[in-house]
């Protein structure tokens, strides 16, 4: 039995896993990976204590300081699936069948990028259908392409693709794009780059790969058809909160409710931080900050307890 | 010994995951640059109609992405 299962292993797990060792709670860290959804940034500027470092780099300095700690346990490649209530305790079900007894939860899951949900999406997913520019801007040179989002995420995408690709559509569902005007303008100012606003989002297809994508004018109802041979989706994140269904309070945006000031969830015994949460700002410095009080107010718990 | 092609981009960190991945198990393979390499471009798509890096062939059995657990088992460690 642990007194602890944290799960998750960007900025709140990790640093749960940090606190609950120098706490000697006896814990089990449980990530798939390490790092977040900052893994594939190519600069985060942002991190408290470092002027400038890699996606890469701060995935591999969170792993590091969690690996350094003693009496620390560390499940990585696998994921929690399901939780059960039993007495006063917790069990919790892992992708590979574990099953992982434990007195509290910590839950620091995050989110993971919203998809659009229409046709040709996933099947198409890798050939054409994309999610990072990023990464995968070059393979588009010389070609046509689709971003659907005009948020920063969105916008960002199509400042990647400039380069490389010799047409831009940006795909914008609402009137307006919502995106930072500093980076509005820079697109803006690419022949390459075509705005499309009030456009949603029915279809993509092709044979191969993608060749095209349909889209409803919000205004008219017509279908029009572009045709592209990628489409780079970045319509925002939901939170990882399937395991949690029924178990604790969750928000209509489906996040876990936590109690700001202890971070405990709706259910005793189970706490969360970070994106997973209801938190209004969705930072790496806030999930980390959240996760520590979490941990420390879960230590009182534990030792109430005793 | 199994030949490894890695299909990558400067920018994408999957793709520097997997080349570590190959360097902590001392498994030589070669990279291909695909943002400068246009030969290299139209071959993995071609070869796997992927437009999306990284594609790993090891002996010609593809991976799309980086996923550790098939690469384990696909380089026969764990």
């Amino acid at each position: 039995m642990y007194d602890l299962i944290i799960i998750g292993g960007g900025p709140a797990g990790v640093a749960a896993g940090v606190y609950a060792a120098r706490k000697k709670i006896k814990a089990l860290v449980i990530a798939e990976n390490f790092g977040g959804q900052s893994v594939v940034s190519a600069g985060i500027e942002n991190w408290i204590g470092a002027k400038s470092l890699s996606g890469f780099d701060f995935a591999r300095n969170l792993e590091e300081h969690l690996r350094a700690q003693e009496d620390l346990e560390i499940m990585d490649g696998d994921r929690v699936v399901r939780i059960e209530k039993n007495g006063d305790h917790f069990i919790a079900t892992t992708a590979q069948g574990k099953n992982l007894e434990t007195k509290t939860i910590f839950v620091g899951s995050g989110s993971r990028r919203r998809t659009l949900g229409v046709p040709g999406e996933k099947e198409f997913n890798g050939k054409g259908v994309a999610y990072c520019a990023t990464c995968d801007a070059p393979i588009f040179k010389n070609k046509v392409v689709a971003v659907v989002g005009g948020g920063n995420a969105g916008l960002e995408s199509v400042r990647d693709l400039i380069p490389y690709a010799s047409k831009i559509f940006l795909l914008n569902r609402s009137a307006e794009l919502k995106g930072d005007p500093i980076t509005q303008e820079k697109i803006r100012a690419s022949e390459k780059v075509q705005i499309i606003l009030n456009a949603t989002t029915k279809e993509i297809y092709g044979q191969n790969s993608v060749t095209g994508i349909k889209y409803a004018d919000a205004k008219s109802g017509e279908i029009k058809d572009l045709l592209v041979s990628g489409v780079f989706v970045e319509i925002g994140s939901m939170p990882n909160t399937d395991f949690l269904q029924g178990l604790v309070e969750l928000n209509p945006f489906g996040e876990m409710v936590v109690d700001h000031k202890t971070q405990s969830s709706s259910l005793t015994g189970i706490w969360g931080a970070g994106d997973v949460t209801d938190v209004i700002y969705k930072q790496n410095n806030i999930s980390a900050g959240d996760a520590i009080k979490a941990v420390l107010n879960i230590n009182d718990y534990l030792h109430k307890k005793k | 010994m199994k030949n490894i092609k890695i299909y990558s981009t400067p920018t994408c960190v999957y793709c520097k995951m997997a080349k570590e991945f190959f360097k902590k198990h001392n498994v030589a393979y070669t990279e291909h640059n695909v943002a400068e390499d246009d030969a290299a471009r139209e071959e993995m798509i071609n070869k796997t109609h992927q437009l999306g890096v990284p594609v790993i062939d090891v002996d010609g059995e593809v991976f799309v992405g980086f996923n550790r657990s098939e690469l384990e088992k696909a380089i026969g460690v764990k």
